[in-house]
């Protein structure tokens, strides 16, 4: 016995009364790429390709480690290629192929 | 959760300009460009239309806290419109043509002289979106996420408000379909004051709650 | 919502047992103690409290926690917005002892109370 079952019994979500800092009241103009993950995020509901609490549940998934390192948005994008490829929408190798192709149509730009 | 819960540094690129094109000159992150060929993807397979989420960025880009500050002055103005508004947020909203994207509803919470409302989301980020726009980050982190339920008096006067002992404080937790707005209380000295005027007040911190609208200036028309 | 009143009604029309909200406005309750893991949206704070109904929220609605796993349509349910004392909540809450807690919940999560209990 290690204790560890505490990690499955509360996801890291599950924050409300833990202790916590002072509030620093920081905000920031979302980068183009994280509204894009937005608006994303809303089509893939609105169409139930992968609904919200899919993403919440899958943001969950990440575990402790990706939630504490990863931001906001890169949480998300995470997750929907997860659910994405347990639903066999796409592939990691599709995905994968993409990434590359998208980097070095920006190379070819410069 | 480590301290760098909710960080949003972009570790690669600082972007100068907000409505940079896709295709800048820095860089793209990882991120970045996982979502662009995500984006791809999901349009090349015929899961999304192309122009879905360009459309779907001017939805989101037209909702801010100015559409909820006019909801507040109509509330303030029509009483009929205030009956309505709290029995069904969401029809009083689209009443105004403000339209749900989404299958969220909305309650208003209606702060009084003897109820004080704050809304939080603890387990991730519900916030009306469609009438506010997208939250500040310190509402998506994890003190206010932590604290507000354990302590909102205590938060609230690190946003300077002080809620009497006689005040009861209500905290709405959102988990599922409903959304929450605070119709705060009108301030004093307001009462010659246009609907416009008004709505010009209302701050986005006073519709979740942290702060109460704060009365005209000296020198403010009234 | 408000409720119509029972004479209004029509004599003699069965309900399905779906078609009724299983609480009422009012009601006391307790909120569950089940540990599940995978996805959940009821917060450890609140397992176990006992808490008071304040409104039948509306539409029913698909389970959120089945949801997560990809659950779109089907098997509709009330969810419930409750009202708990902070004191309930935190055995050390800082504060007036009538601020309180609104949280929406799905009907599952919640098992009545005796109504005669002190």
């Amino acid at each position: 016995m290690n204790g560890s079952e505490q990690l499955l019994k509360r996801l890291p979500n599950d924050i409300g009364g833990l202790e916590a800092p002072k509030i620093e009241q920081t905000d920031h103009d979302l980068l183009p790429w994280e509204k894009r993950c937005h608006a994303l995020a809303d089509i893939l509901d609105f169409h139930k390709i992968i609904n919200t609490e899919e993403k919440r549940r899958g943001v969950e998934a990440l575990g402790s480690e990706m939630v504490g390192k990863l931001t906001y948005y890169e949480r998300w994008i995470a997750t929907f290629a997860n659910i994405a490829f347990q639903k066999q929408l796409i592939t990691p190798e599709e995905l994968a192929k993409k990434m590359a192709e998208v980097e070095a149509r920006w190379r070819s730009h410069i | 959760m480590t301290a760098h819960e909710d960080h949003d540094h972009d570790h690669g690129t600082e972007h100068e300009h907000p409505h940079s094109p896709i295709e800048t000159t820095d860089k793209p992150g990882y991120y970045d460009i996982m979502e662009q060929a995500f984006q791809e993807l999901m349009i090349e397979k015929g899961y999304i239309g192309a122009d879905k989420i360009r459309h779907q960025i001017e939805v989101l880009d037209s909702r801010n806290p100015a559409l909820g500050a006019k909801v507040v002055a109509r509330a303030w103005t029509d009483p009929d419109f205030r009956a309505r508004l709290l029995q069904n947020g969401r029809t009083a909203c689209e009443e105004l043509g403000i339209t749900f994207y989404d299958l969220t509803e909305l309650i208003v919470l209606e702060n009084t002289p003897s109820v004080h409302n704050l809304i939080v989301c603890t387990l991730c980020s519900c916030y009306p979106r469609p009438v506010l726009g997208l939250p500040p980050d310190w509402y998506k982190a994890k003190p206010y996420r932590a604290r507000a339920v354990y302590e909102p008096r205590k938060v609230l006067a690190e946003f300077g408000t002080i809620i009497p002992d006689d005040v009861e404080v209500r905290v709405s937790d959102s988990t599922a379909i409903q959304r929450y707005l605070v119709l705060p209380m009108r301030p004093d000295g307001t009462d010659q004051m246009s609907e416009e005027e008004l709505a010009s007040l209302v701050t986005r911190d006073a519709m979740i709650g942290v702060i109460p609208v704060k009365p005209p200036t000296r020198g403010a028309s009234s | 919502m408000n409720p119509v009143p029972e004479q209004r009604k029509i004599a003699g029309v069965v309900p399905a047992p779906a078609d009724l909200p299983r609480l009422r406005a009012g009601q006391r309750v307790r909120v569950g103690t089940l540990s599940p893991v995978g996805h959940y949206r009821v917060p450890t704070y609140l397992r176990g409290k006992e808490a008071v109904i304040e409104a039948i929220m509306s539409p029913k609605a698909v389970n959120n926690e089945e949801e997560g796993f990809g659950r779109n349509a089907g098997s509709l349910g009330v969810y419930y917005r409750i009202s708990v004392p902070m004191t309930e909540i935190w055995k050390d809450y800082v504060g007036s002892p009538a601020d309180n807690l609104r949280i929406e919940v799905f009907e599952s999560w919640l098992e009545e109370l005796d109504d005669d209990r002190p």
